[in-house]
């Protein structure tokens, strides 16, 4: 049983490093994208085709991708970037390149859910365009946001299990390796359990928290 | 002072135009309730909107004290707006903010200090009677408890003018007659030109100094609320005013006439006094007294069934004693 606690302890603490960093890099990246593909519409406050336009077209290609398509495709840009392509840290580079783009849509629709009244109004305050964002926009979507990053949480734990199996580290890996190849059932499933309560955990937490922020 | 000068406004998608003002032209006085009113489409949230060009103006100009709103650049436009206050019909308050913080928005917005916000915010709680509410959230407060708020709001900075698009709207009569009274006072106690626009008729007799009648984009008539409600200019504007046209068709519609009573006129007994003077009938189909901002406009619609020559007549003496009397139907 020690054998077991320790070889699961330091697989879920890389878990948890390559998960809540990636989530930093993602939310760092994808509010800002999906802010800018929300305010860049036709009729929004900072209407621009071209940057809307690409900027779209972006995202659904990279979330067109399988995550591990994208892993392999992208091992270049993760070398330069870390120096090397193995490594819970390497793994970092595939998960925000897939996360990010996912999450901006999540932004894009939770800023979309903002009524159009409260945006006009502060136009009529004479608010500027960051100000809208940063005041109006930004507290009027948190709940929808908070929403938003859980699933998005999820979804990098659920990618960070394949980067794992490729040489990331953390929980899914140990599973594979020990639990499938070595066939010790055992780990297996107490991985899978941790992964399982993990997931039950962050999204009721969320959901926790997203009610009391909401206050419609 | 707002001047609107030949203002039109166009909306095109593709090859679909839809004229929504056609060339208006309006002079506003400092300090007056000026009211805007006119059937659904008419083009009323148009013209309030190109105001704060909240809405862009295809052609013409407006001027807010002499400064042309129309060709301001980015940011005196955004320094504009915030003298200009304004009320919606959905309220437009920040769901996720408090009471307090909903009314301290424009003051963060021009990155006042917040001791000075939290005083000025607190004026206005007292002012529209909210003080208790203040750190409830919209969702909390009842629809007129949030057009308070909003009009706090857009209070808070001091602004010269308030504009409101149908700010009652969406609420009940008793509701809505606090709302006016509260704009009235605001009126009265700071000199805040209010421009407000409804489709409601009471809401003007109620609290608008002067009306402008709008239709299909144009202004069929503006001026003094009394003198535009008791002498209409215009056949649509009687049309539009004057609810007690409607009459009973199985009637006899021979010699009827509408005659309005102003406050110089109303309480003399010059009825009585027509049928003893000029030896006459009068049939009386329907009447009501009307107060328009506080003043008593009497309607009657009668019918008289003499010649020519004495209608003539009667119509005389009625103008001597201050009564306008119309022809609705002479068969
Ligand atoms: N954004 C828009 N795009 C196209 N047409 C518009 C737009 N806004 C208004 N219109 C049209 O302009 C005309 C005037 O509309 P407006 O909203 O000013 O009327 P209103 O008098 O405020 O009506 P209501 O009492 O229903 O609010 C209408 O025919 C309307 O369909
Ligand atoms: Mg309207």
């Amino acid at each position: 049983m020690n054998d077991i606690i320790a070889l699961i302890i330091p697989s879920a603490i890389e878990t948890l490093y390559m998960v809540f960093i990636s989530l930093a890099f993602t939310i760092l990246l994808g509010l800002p994208l999906g802010i800018t593909l929300v305010v860049t519409e036709k009729g929004h406050i900072l209407p621009n085709r071209v940057i809307n336009f690409i900027l779209s077209y972006f995202i659904n290609i990279t979330r067109s991708l399988p995550f591990v398509i994208l892993m392999v495709f992208i091992i270049p840009f993760t070398r330069f970037l870390v120096g090397t392509t193995i490594g819970t840290t390497a793994a970092i580079v595939p998960l925000v390149f897939a996360a990010t783009p996912f999450f901006a849509r999540i932004v894009e629709s939770s800023i979309n859910e903002v009524d159009w009244g409260v945006i006009e109004a502060s136009i009529a305050m004479g608010a500027s365009p960051l100000q809208i964002i940063l005041k109006a926009l930004i507290p009027e979507a948190m709940s929808s946001l908070v929403l938003g990053v859980t699933i998005t949480i999820i979804n990098i734990l659920g990618y960070s299990a394949m980067a794992g199996v490729v040489g990331g580290g953390g929980l899914g890996d140990l599973a594979v390796r020990y639990g499938y190849h070595r066939f010790q059932t055992n780990l297996m499933l107490i991985t899978v359990l941790i992964l399982v309560i993990l997931v039950q955990v962050i999204q009721s937490s969320g959901n926790k928290i997203a009610q009391a922020i909401n206050k419609k | 002072m707002i001047k609107i000068e030949n203002l039109s406004k166009v909306y095109s998608k593709e090859d679909n135009k839809v004229v929504a003002l056609d060339n208006i032209n309006l002079f506003i006085e400092q300090g007056s309730i000026f009211g805007i009113i006119g059937l659904s489409g008419a083009g009323k949230s148009s013209l309030i909107r190109c105001i704060n060009r909240i809405e862009e103006p295809t052609t013409g100009n407006i001027l807010i004290s002499n400064v042309n709103v129309s060709n301001l650049s980015t940011k005196r436009l955004r320094n504009l707006r915030k003298n200009i206050g304004m009320i919606f019909q959905g309220f437009n308050l920040l769901s996720s903010k408090t009471v307090f913080d909903n009314i301290a928005f424009p003051l963060k917005l021009s990155k006042v200090p917040k001791t000075e916000i939290s005083k000025r915010v607190n004026e206005l709680l007292e002012l529209v009677d909210l003080t208790d509410k203040a750190n409830s959230y919209p969702s909390q407060l009842s629809g007129g408890q949030k057009q308070r708020v909003g009009i706090a709001r857009a209070l808070v900075s001091n602004p010269n003018v308030l504009l409101c698009d149908e700010a009652t709207s969406a609420l009940d009569p008793k509701t809505t007659k606090q709302i006016l009274d509260l704009l009235k006072r605001i009126n009265k106690t700071f000199g805040i030109t209010i421009i407000l626009i409804t489709h409601e008729m009471d809401v003007v007799k109620e609290i608008c100094t002067h009306v402008a009648i709008l239709e299909n984009g144009q202004i069929l008539e503006a001026g003094n609320t009394i003198d535009v409600f008791s002498t209409p200019r215009q056949k649509a504007t009687q049309d539009f005013v004057d609810q007690l046209r409607v009459l009973p068709t199985s009637l006899d519609k021979d010699r009827i006439f509408s005659l309005s009573f102003t406050h110089n006129s109303a309480g003399k007994p010059l009825i009585s006094k027509i049928i003893r003077e000029f030896e006459v009938d009068i049939n009386i189909l329907s009447g009501k007294i009307e107060w328009i901002q506080d003043k008593p406009i009497g309607k009657l619609i009668v019918q008289i069934k003499t010649d020519m020559s004495t209608l003539h007549l009667i119509q005389t003496f009625l103008k001597e004693n201050n009564v306008k009397m119309e022809v609705l139907n002479y068969e």
